[in-house]
């Protein structure tokens, strides 16, 4: 660009990139590129629907989540986070299958007008096993891996920054607005708000809280839009980035073995050689 | 080195009547204006409009003709325009861009949108946070600093990008005592070290420390304007809806009360 | 342009007919969920055939790239948080069959227009899985990604077809037919609701539980707008005399069955029909029923759908109505949620516009 020294009056400096814009992970398995990571993660998921079964998904979190987790040091954390994660929606998947097995006919336990099968029980195990292994999967690379770090990495494969912005902005804005809500909510109960008592109360409890934070975030679209136009975000083509995840030969090796041996799987199951 | 606008007005899509209108006001290098006004005055559309954002980004339609460097402006884009010119806002916590884990990521942003090659965002980024003297700031979280400091961290976002003028539509309204007076002290710090820049403020006592000449705003049009000491001694300052600086106040106080005027020279500064 | 449209008719027919002479057999009782994925393959490839003869044509992608200004970029995020937020909570905390995590999907398809409704759907369900921290992580939220982004296409459709533009102080003989089909809606998802609701958690009762107060501030929250939607709604059509209510409940049923038939067969192969939410509970009473796995998420997703999507419709309409005029005008689709003309500035003179 034209324009001369600027506004800045300090002397140009000598100083680097600061190291802690790029600082290493602590295991290996935190240094792997971070779409190796999301490849692993994808893969062991789908995988672990294409096996089916219990064998299968039980092997395959062994090999793909336990095992890399221990290795980097956070096997207590992922056990923890998964089932935290998976509790829910194991409950519901464990009672629902149990009890209303519509092909059950081998009768466990009878509680009033619903029956237990044994049938049920297996197909639920197998639903559960296959939940874990997603929540593993996903939880592994969340705890190993910065979503910035993510996201820079896909940015330089040629995604466009403006995705990369989203996803970023979006990661960052969910902590944001529910410490946002929070606030209000202090605010509003100091003031004599309402959050107990009857259905009624509470609901219109409510409105004061949400409405504020909703409409207030849409109202700062505008700033935050001439902010960024401000600076530079509508140039068209590729922007400069301070730093880029390490990537390896082997790791692409890795990632193309993983989606193909998935493929591999996929098409097997469905033509039926493996079942 | 000059931003010069003539005869510029300024209406907002929708709008029939016009939020500015002919105005003639000329920026050159090292020189600080000050823009004074009521609110509603046409203080904030005229930074928008001196920095290109209207009608660029907020729509609607100009007239008359901004000059950078004599240069016609009209057909750029946005993002040429922002690396000579860098505006900054009221409100730090929108200025910031919200995909920055750290305020060196943060203030890198704009350099890194413009192209700029890597070694020159680092050390565009390092002086310009050495220039607001907030180095110590650069490993820390955005979201987690004072209102004062994401000011000083947006300013520094927009030195990064090396800009020519710089245009500030009140730095400091939305802080609390404390943030102020730092970011008011690091406006007459650049200031001092030469910056062009054009500042709106509604506390005139920010404008008389460090602005060459004010302009004061009134229904889109300039009503006054001339050196800084001459409009903002001027007493139809206050019918215009802007207070006086208190140094001025204080002079017209005395005045009045028959005290010669020599004896308070020192307050002038 | 009619080129571009008939390629991808020709593209879509295509998949249709590979699709039926592949899958042939539609005797079987789960034929309903693979017509609805042919569809939604066969919508996806007209689509890609879409953009590719525009881009053949054009050497660009403007009708899409339009579409993506940074008004809409920064709006994006705040959307995505508006589902996940919404999402998790109603998801842990309530027990009843709804959803609610496309507020910010439909409000960013009804500003910005379709392609950025897919991809705040699609972003927000990947995001949602993958990266969002405890307690706001969802376990299930990724295979549905297609399913919200199908729902973000359908809603920036709605409004460029200005749907969703507001047309207050009609004369009551143009608001009769709107009373009608509004009105009609509501009765018949508020009766299948009211079936589910009598079959199986009548004895519980409505509730709201979680650990986490942010959760359950949420879940009465989203319990309030269901049950302030019909009021709602009706309040609109009869008291601001605003025929956009009966635009808003069409909208929001034909949203509701597309999605659920695209996502009832994603729910039955992949998770047994659970997703850990409220929602479980109707499965359970479909299976209890006799219904196999893939009738009974498609029954429970025919029931929730519906009733999810016209609550969503009516608050993001809440939502549009409440931003100012001027905010509106300056999304890529706004021009199109906002009733009568603007004053047409003239261009004549010396006054002009942006740069190209």
């Amino acid at each position: 660009m034209a324009g001369g020294a600027g506004l800045t009056s300090a002397p140009p400096l000598d100083r680097g990139i600061p190291d802690f814009l790029e600082r290493p992970g602590p295991s290996p398995v935190h240094r792997l590129n971070p779409l190796t990571k999301a490849t692993l993660a994808t893969v062991t998921a789908v995988a672990a629907v294409a096996l089916g079964g219990l064998v299968g998904p039980v092997v395959l979190v062994l090999v793909a989540v336990i095992l890399p987790a221990a290795a980097a040091g956070v096997l207590g954390r992922l056990i923890r986070t998964s089932l935290l994660l998976a509790l829910p929606i194991a409950v519901s998947a464990f009672l629902v299958n149990l009890f209303f097995f519509p092909d059950g006919r081998t009768v466990l336990v009878e509680v009033g007008p619903i029956t237990a099968t044994a049938e049920g029980f297996g197909f639920a195990l197998e639903i559960l096993a296959r939940i874990l292994a997603i929540s593993g999967a996903v939880t592994l690379f969340y705890l190993t891996t910065r979503p910035a770090a993510l996201v820079i990495d896909l940015e330089r494969r040629g995604v466009s920054p403006r995705v990369g912005f989203v996803a970023n902005a979006s990661v960052q804005t969910v902590p944001a607005m529910v410490e946002r809500a929070a606030q209000i909510t202090a605010a509003q109960r100091a003031r004599g708000l309402d959050t107990e008592g009857s259905v009624w109360r509470r609901i219109r409890g409510i409105v004061p809280i949400v409405g504020p934070v909703i409409l207030g975030s849409i109202a700062e679209v505008e700033e935050r839009t001439m902010a960024l136009e401000a600076r530079g975000f509508t140039r068209p083509g590729r922007r400069t980035l301070l730093w880029t995840p390490s990537d390896t030969t082997f790791e692409r090796i890795l990632r193309w073995g993983l989606v193909a041996a998935l493929v591999g799987l996929i098409a097997v199951r469905v033509t039926g050689v493996l079942r | 080195m000059s931003l010069q606008l003539t005869g510029v007005g300024y209406r907002y899509a929708g709008a029939t009547a016009a939020a500015l209108l002919d105005i003639d006001l000329l920026l050159g290098p090292g020189e600080v204006v000050g823009v004074a006004g009521a609110s509603e005055s046409g203080k904030t559309t005229l930074c928008l409009v001196a920095a290109g954002l209207a009608p660029r980004t907020v729509g609607g339609q100009i007239r008359g003709t901004i000059l950078l460097d004599g240069e016609d402006v009209d057909a750029w884009p946005m993002h040429r325009l922002s690396a000579r010119i860098g505006i900054g806002f009221q409100n730090p916590a929108t200025q910031l861009s919200q995909v920055a884990g750290t305020v060196f990521e943060e203030v890198a942003f704009g350099p890194m949108n413009l192209g700029v090659p890597r070694n020159e965002v680092v050390s565009h980024t390092w002086a310009a946070l050495e220039t607001l003297r907030i180095e110590n700031l650069a490993e820390r979280d955005p979201f987690r600093l004072s209102g004062g400091q994401q000011q000083l961290v947006a300013m520094a976002g927009l030195l990064a990008m090396r800009p020519e003028h710089l245009v500030l539509d009140e730095p400091t309204a939305q802080l609390d005592p404390e943030g102020t007076r730092l970011v008011g002290d690091a406006i007459a710090r650049l200031a001092a070290e030469g910056a062009s820049i054009l500042i709106t403020e509604q506390k005139t006592d920010l404008l008389a420390a460090i602005a060459a000449r004010v302009i004061v705003l009134d229904g889109g049009r300039i009503a006054r304007a001339g050196t800084a000491d001459d409009v903002l001694a001027d007493p139809g300052l206050a019918e215009l809806g802007v207070a006086p600086p208190a140094m001025h106040r204080l002079r017209r106080a005395a005045a009045d009360a028959g005290v010669a005027p020599g004896t308070l020279g020192s307050l002038d500064g | 342009m009619v080129i571009r449209w008939l390629a991808a008719l020709a593209a879509f027919a295509v998949v249709a007919f590979l699709g039926i002479g592949v899958f042939g057999d539609f005797s079987e009782a789960a034929a309903g969920n693979t017509w609805a994925l042919i569809a939604a393959v066969g919508l996806a490839v007209g689509f890609i055939t879409y953009a590719v003869v525009e881009y053949l044509q054009t050497r660009a992608l403007r009708s899409i790239s339009q579409q993506f200004d940074t008004r809409t970029i920064v709006l994006m995020p705040l959307a995505i948080a508006i589902n996940i937020i919404l999402g998790a909570a109603v998801a842990n905390a309530l027990k009843i069959p709804i959803y609610l995590d496309s507020i910010g999907t439909i409000l960013v398809g009804a500003l910005a227009g379709p392609i950025p409704g897919a991809l705040t759907g699609f972003l927000a369900n990947i995001l949602w899985q993958y990266v969002v921290p405890p307690p706001f992580q969802g376990s299930v939220a990724a295979p549905f990604a297609i399913v919200a982004a199908v729902i973000g296409l359908m809603a920036g459709l709605f409004s460029r077809y200005g749907w969703l533009r507001p047309r207050p102080d009609r004369r009551t003989d143009q608001l009769v037919g709107g009373a009608v089909v509004t009105v009609g809606v509501i009765a018949v998802v508020a009766y299948l609701g009211f079936l589910g609701y009598q079959e199986i958690i009548g004895p519980a009762g409505i509730g709201v539980e979680s650990d986490n107060i942010a959760f359950v501030i949420l879940g009465w929250l989203a319990l309030a707008l269901v049950a302030g939607t019909i009021v709602g709604l009706l309040v609109i059509l009869f008291v601001r005399r605003d025929l956009t209510a009966a635009y808003v409940v069409v909208g929001g049923l034909l949203t509701g069955i597309v999605a659920a038939l695209i996502s009832a067969p994603i729910s039955a192969n992949l998770f047994g029909g659970v997703t850990g939410a409220g929602t479980d509970f109707l499965v359970a009473a479909f299976r209890q029923a006799g219904a196999d796995i893939g009738a009974a998420t498609l029954g429970q997703g025919l029931i929730s759908d519906p009733i999810d999507k016209i609550t969503t419709f009516f608050v993001v309409y809440l939502i549009l109505s409440a931003m100012a005029r001027r905010t509106k005008a300056r999304f890529p689709q706004g021009e199109k949620l906002i009733d009568g003309e603007d004053a047409v500035a003239d261009d004549s003179g010396e006054w002009r516009g942006a740069p190209a």
